[in-house]
């Protein structure tokens, strides 16, 4: 065994979550985010999902071919590369735990926040639970899901997880 | 302000979130003559009216698309995927 | 006499009285009040001066047209300069200034312009100053920039908040007037999303002024009755206060809201002014029309006003505007005016209407009529005293002590014209209307040439309808009220010269511009509309023309005997209003100016005493402070020495990482490199060469196979971003048909550059696999795991400085732990972190290319890569190129090293090389240095060169040439490589 005990540092890891008048920002645990690159010729997230649902993850449509698949606890590295064995070859994983950083916006005033940043509209009619995309929040560009009627699921690349929290912060202000 | 651009896969979003690389040309093959490489790496009509180009939703499903705007009003009038040559879905 | 306060009506709140100043004078108003009707019920006529000749002037409208009342609000970091006091909502504290005077309001020594203005007509810039050209600078200029302009801004910083936010729409209504409301409503209640905007602080528009009643009741109980319905509709939001400025591609609306402009100290937690940008499906203009001044002579005497302001102020602010009032039209609305003086009591002492036969349904009122009569002129300093009329032939004088005028309508259009379409005139409205033809933008009600409240009501109700059908929501048609004792306009005006002018006839009043220099413009050849207006300034500066534009071109018309539809308009372009730079800056200032990207080892660099340096977006570590040290040169030569002596540690987690499978990886790669990548063994790093298709070098950098159809590229920090768009066009666009997949693990991975000769003795504390020579050789890359298999990473034995190196790439929460763990297990090897000027130190000693090289101008063979380049590959970006005569030229410019002649001596990077004894001339230039550092290996300064034959001249004695400071240092040119020439070090 090693004289070294290693610990985690994660992005967020100091900051405490915002919470004012309807809306609240909320720093995500370093959990698992798994980038699904899809065979072009047989990819389809439907048969994959099976695979993600027993190893505790969840579907987020990413790109043409890409998924997200999220999940709250870490994977070990040996379930990580078994699931990776059993995706293929329809799928290739990449682990993005540690690269992406994920924030939850909610509240009644969430989808008005987020309208700060982005040219998206959160209207529930448009932008159903479920739906997902990626857009540009000010300057960062980030991943967003509504996982709920007023929850949001941004996911933003680790580097600007700080700078897109101060944003956050700054833009629901105004519900202090 | 911004135009919007309608993606193909995203939907309307505001210019800000694509790379503009610029004409949509198709590149020679290797062996094809000198003059017709000058022309696909240098030479660009400018023409007052629809123009064919590659756009990059950079910041969004970071495809490329070919969008065809008219250079004196703006107006987009196709906009699809580069890997689906032609079809248009916008 | 001046104006007052009427002791009751309007709809300000006599019981909630507010104390604001003007020019260090106390003085009082009432919730309700703008400033501008605070300031004539304080019986203020005179509120600043004019730009050109300083004449006094007075409030003219009542509101976003107003070219006079033009005053800075506020102080400190909250100064405003040319808020127009129609458009100020008062405020309990607020302080106003007038401008463009000096030393007084009332004593202005630039008024003295009024009697030079001989010399001050249209085009007198150009004219005046022309010689002696010397004079422009040190005189001409200085004098105009000081008397001209208008409020001047604060140096000081502004202390507010601003922000952005996007609204999305079925139908957005710009004003909410009675037809603004009518299209709301009607498109509300059919259930589509609307917003209906109004730039005034309250919705309502003209109904706020008007005393026709609407199905018996007052207008403002029809409008609370209409707001209230309005706000009971969730899907309607109405924006108060909120300009709609520029009409956009894909019919996208900018807009300012002005959240906190009305009250003295703004709340900190909420912005001042929120830019918005709603993209409409469909918009309607509901905008209005401007009344038109007429152009006789001192029209611009305080207590002249348009007639709609007159009534507005009067009407609803309980202002009356004099006791002798006179008004002058040229069409029915200014009866309306009549009517309301005459029930306040006020009757006018005379109507003066340009036509002989007017007839006015609705005014029955005990005012002097004096048809077709024009007042040719009037009088005073200050204050309006008296008017004279021109009727017949015949003048008579009046004494008056206000004059109400009314020259017409002009369809506020302004936002149907900002995508490109030209207003066209109707010699049937006599104004220039919206363009045919419009896409998703449709005008109703006065902005479309409508008349009278009723008419406008139901042009409203049946455009709303008609946009909400259009996006398939079926509503109906309602029932529209009947409307009581409202004068509604029989035929629009005509333009006409008026007759006996003596005096100033202004045309715009903001530019000090008078109908005989737009007369001069037109005999100097300067009639052409686009030329007249710079000729002239006539419709510039904040107002833009908004009253004077339809003046100004029926004068020209006039003068050029041609109609106004020939003379065509200037352009109209966003935006509508002024609008502040910290609404169009919206949060992104200070701290939120643009985004910082941090390396997951920021942290740990902090700790470690790291200096930062922006790179892009990135922070980055330059060098780690010891103390003792007094410069960075110190700080960056011992990290140099320690990491060719020891061991150093360095951050590299900002190379761009991208990761790349798929079944035709390989066939990619070997692709978008111009060298040879099929045959690369698993396990194996190899560095490649990215050209442009011009056969350019675009980027460099180092690509593992860790298995066979999954490999990790690293590119530059620089450009990291450009190489994952540009893998991603050839994937997409380029060839679709392959199957590769692309993934960036920039942020994925913390990685650390462990370097020197003691790398492999620490690396084996911190990794579990054996890492000897022969295991783990020179160019291996490995999955690896460390500490006992606590975290998994990639070790790769690369090496940019030359020594014996390796980067270890771990997940990014565990680089902190790592780099601490490094740290301590090289303790007692005397590891040292470094930055990336020591990074730059050990790549250019060991001649190692960076953009600074890679610059777009060299190809391979420049910095000796050609016989990377592959000769058997069928195809490559930048194959065909680069296989063009000239870049196989020996009289190119390629690598090679230079160091100065003497040690003691240096040379800047971007320094030219002369031959030795040349001239120092662009002609005998032959190259230039690229990176230059002090070297402490060498001893000296080094430096690498893009130079002339620059391989076949190593040795040559040269002279390094800094023309811009004029430095001269003896050189030599050398191989670029100082370090350890036959790589022995990388192999131990």
């Amino acid at each position: 065994m090693s004289e070294f005990r290693v610990t985690l540092s994660p992005a967020l890891g100091g900051r405490a979550a915002v919470s004012r008048k309807g809306i609240s920002v909320e720093a995500q645990p370093e959990g698992t985010l798994l980038h699904l690159l899809v065979d072009p010729t047989m990819g389809d997230a439907v048969r994959l999902a099976a695979d993600l649902m027993a190893a505790g993850l969840e579907l987020r449509p990413l790109t043409t071919g890409q998924w997200f698949a999220v999940g709250d606890t870490a994977l070990a590295h040996a379930d990580l590369a078994a699931l990776s064995a059993t995706l293929k070859p329809q799928a290739d994983i990449v682990d993005q735990s540690h690269g992406r950083v994920r924030i939850i916006v909610k509240g009644k005033m969430a989808a008005r926040v987020l309208s700060k940043g982005t040219a998206v509209d959160l209207d529930i009619a448009v932008f159903p639970v479920g739906h997902a995309t990626t857009t540009l929040f000010g300057h960062i560009s980030a991943h967003v899901t509504r996982i709920g009627e007023d929850a949001f699921e941004l996911i933003v690349l680790r580097g600007f997880a700080e700078s897109l929290w101060d944003e956050l912060a700054q833009m629901s202000l105004e519900f202090s | 302000m911004a135009s919007l651009v309608t993606c193909p896969h995203c939907g309307k979003r505001p210019k800000e979130e694509f790379t503009v690389k610029g004409a949509a040309l198709t590149r020679p093959a290797v062996d094809a003559a000198q003059d017709v490489w000058f022309d696909y790496v240098y030479l660009r009509d400018n023409p007052r009216g629809a123009y064919q180009e590659y756009w990059h939703h950079t910041s969004g499903c970071r495809r490329w698309l070919v969008v065809t705007r008219d250079t004196a009003t703006h107006e987009i009038f196709q906009c699809h995927d580069a890997a689906e040559r032609g079809e248009v879905t916008a | 006499m001046t104006p007052y306060r009427l002791s009751s009506g309007g709809l300000i709140d006599r019981s909630s009285p507010l104390s604001f100043s003007f020019d260090g004078q106390r003085l009082n108003g009432f919730v309700g009040d703008s400033l501008a009707s605070a300031l004539l019920a304080n019986g203020r006529l005179l509120v600043g001066r004019s730009f050109k000749y300083h004449r006094p002037r007075g409030i003219l409208t009542a509101g976003a047209a107003e070219p006079n009342a033009l005053m800075t609000i506020g102080r400190d970091g909250r100064t405003e300069p040319n808020t127009r006091a129609t458009m100020q909502e008062l405020y309990q504290g607020l302080e106003a200034k007038s401008q463009n005077c000096w030393p007084s309001l009332d004593f202005d020594i630039g008024s003295v312009n009024g009697l030079l203005s001989p010399f001050l007509s249209a085009g007198f810039y150009y004219k005046t100053f022309m010689w002696p050209a010397g004079l422009w600078e040190r005189f001409y200029e200085p004098v105009i920039r000081r008397a001209a302009g208008l409020g001047k801004a604060t140096y000081q910083a502004d202390p507010d908040g601003y922000e952005k936010i996007w609204a999305h729409c079925d139908l957005l209504v710009v004003g909410a007037g009675a037809t603004g409301l009518a299209a709301a409503l009607a498109a509300g209640r059919a259930g589509a999303k609307v917003i209906l905007a109004d730039e005034h602080s309250r919705a309502g528009g003209g109904l706020l002024s008007e005393t026709a009643a609407v199905s018996g009741n007052s207008a403002s109980d029809f409008l609370a009755q209409t707001l209230a319905e309005l706000a009971s509709l969730p899907n309607v939001t109405i924006m108060p206060r909120t300009t709609v400025f520029g009409w956009y591609d894909g019919n996208v609306f900018g807009a300012v809201e002005r959240v906190q402009k009305h009250v003295e100290i703004p709340a900190t937690h909420l912005p001042v002014e929120r830019m918005w940008r709603i993209a409409a499906k469909q918009a309607l203009l509901a905008t209005g029309a401007e009344e038109r001044p007429l152009v006789f002579g001192g029209n611009d005497i305080p207590g002249v006003m348009l007639a709609g302001a007159m009534r507005s102020y009067l009407n609803r602010y309980g202002v009356a505007p004099g006791r002798r009032v006179a008004i002058v039209t040229n069409n029915d609305s200014a009866y309306a005016l009549a009517g309301d003086l005459e029930k306040a009591g006020i009757v006018p002492v005379a109507i003066i209407d340009g036509r002989a036969d007017a007839r006015i349904e609705g005014y029955t009122g005990k005012a002097r009529m004096i048809r077709g009569g024009y007042v040719s002129d009037a009088h005073g300093g200050k204050a309006l005293s008296s008017i004279s009329i021109w009727q017949n032939g015949h003048t008579e004088k009046l004494d008056v002590d206000a004059l109400a005028m009314s020259g017409g309508f002009s369809p506020i259009i302004h936002l149907a014209c900002h995508r490109g379409g030209k207003p066209q005139w109707s010699d049937e409205k006599s104004a220039f209307m919206a363009p045919d033809g419009l896409n998703g933008l449709a005008l109703a009600g006065a902005c479309a040439g409508i008349d009278g409240l009723a008419a406008c009501l139901e042009d409203g109700a049946a455009k709303g309808l008609a946009l909400a059908a259009v996006l398939g929501f079926d509503g109906h048609a309602p029932t529209l009220p009947e409307i009581s004792g409202d004068i509604v306009n029989a035929a629009p005006a005509a333009f006409k010269i008026i007759p006996g002018v003596r005096g100033k006839a202004f045309v715009d009043y903001q530019n000090d511009v008078h109908r005989k220099d737009l007369g001069l413009a037109v005999r100097e050849g300067y009639g052409h509309v686009e030329l007249a207006k710079r000729y002239t300034t006539s419709g510039m500066a904040t107002d833009q023309g908004k009253l004077s534009n339809v003046n100004a071109i029926a004068i020209l018309a006039e003068a050029r005997g041609i109609s106004p539809a020939q003379v065509g308009t200037t352009t109209f372009r966003p935006f509508y209003t002024p609008v502040s730079f910290g609404a169009l800056t919206g949060v992104s200032h200070g701290k939120h100016f643009q985004p910082v990207r941090k390396s997951p080892l920021h942290d740990w660099a902090k700790k470690n005493g790291a200096t930062f340096v922006e790179t892009g977006l990135w922070y980055r570590s330059a060098w780690f402070q010891r103390s003792g040290e007094t410069g960075w040169r110190e700080s960056v030569d011992r990290e140099v020495k320690n990491a060719r002596i020891n061991a150093g540690l360095c951050d590299v987690s900002m190379l761009g990482k991208i990761e790349i499978t798929g079944k035709d990886a390989a066939e990619f790669l070997n692709r978008v490199y111009c060298n040879a990548f099929l045959k690369l063994p698993v396990g194996k790093a190899r560095y490649g060469l990215m050209l442009r298709e011009d056969g350019m070098i675009y980027d460099d950098g180092t690509t593992s196979r860790l298995e066979e159809n999954r490999y990790f590229m690293t590119t530059t920090t620089a450009y990291a971003a450009g190489v994952m768009n540009h893998l991603e066009f050839c994937a997409q666009a380029l060839w679709p048909d392959l199957d590769v997949r692309l993934a960036s693990v920039t942020d994925q991975w913390a990685q650390m550059a462990i370097v020197g000769p003691k790398a492999r003795t620490i690396l084996e504390r911190i990794v579990d696999a054996d890492i000897s020579n022969e295991a783990f050789p020179f160019l291996g890359a490995a999955e690896v795991s460390l500490f006992g298999g606590q975290v998994h990473g990639r070790l790769f034995r690369i090496s940019f400085s030359g020594e014996l190196a390796y980067e270890l790439a771990v997940p990014a929460s565990y680089g902190e732990a790592v780099a601490d763990a490094f740290m301590e297990a090289g303790s007692a090897h005397g590891i040292q972190p470094y930055g990336v000027e020591a990074l730059s130190v050990l790549r250019i000693e060991k001649g190692h290319v960076t953009h600074n090289e890679i610059n777009g101008t060299v190809v391979p063979s420049d910095l000796g890569f050609g016989k990377m380049v592959s000769a058997s590959k069928a195809d490559f970006i930048g194959k065909r190129m680069l296989a063009r005569e000239g870049l196989h030229s020996s009289e190119r410019l390629q690598l090679v090293g230079v160091v100065p002649i003497d040690p003691a001596t240096s040379f800047r990077s971007g320094s030219h090389i002369l031959a030795k004894g040349a001239e120092a001339t662009l002609e005998n230039d032959q190259g230039y240095v690229t990176s230059s550092c002090y070297s402490p290996h060498v001893g000296s300064a080094i430096g690498l060169a893009l130079v002339r034959r620059g391989p076949e001249r190593h040795g040559e004695e040269v002279m390094i040439w800094n023309g811009l400071r004029g430095e001269f240092t003896p050189g030599r040119l050398v191989s670029p490589v100082f370090f350890d020439p036959t790589n022995e070090k990388l192999h131990i």
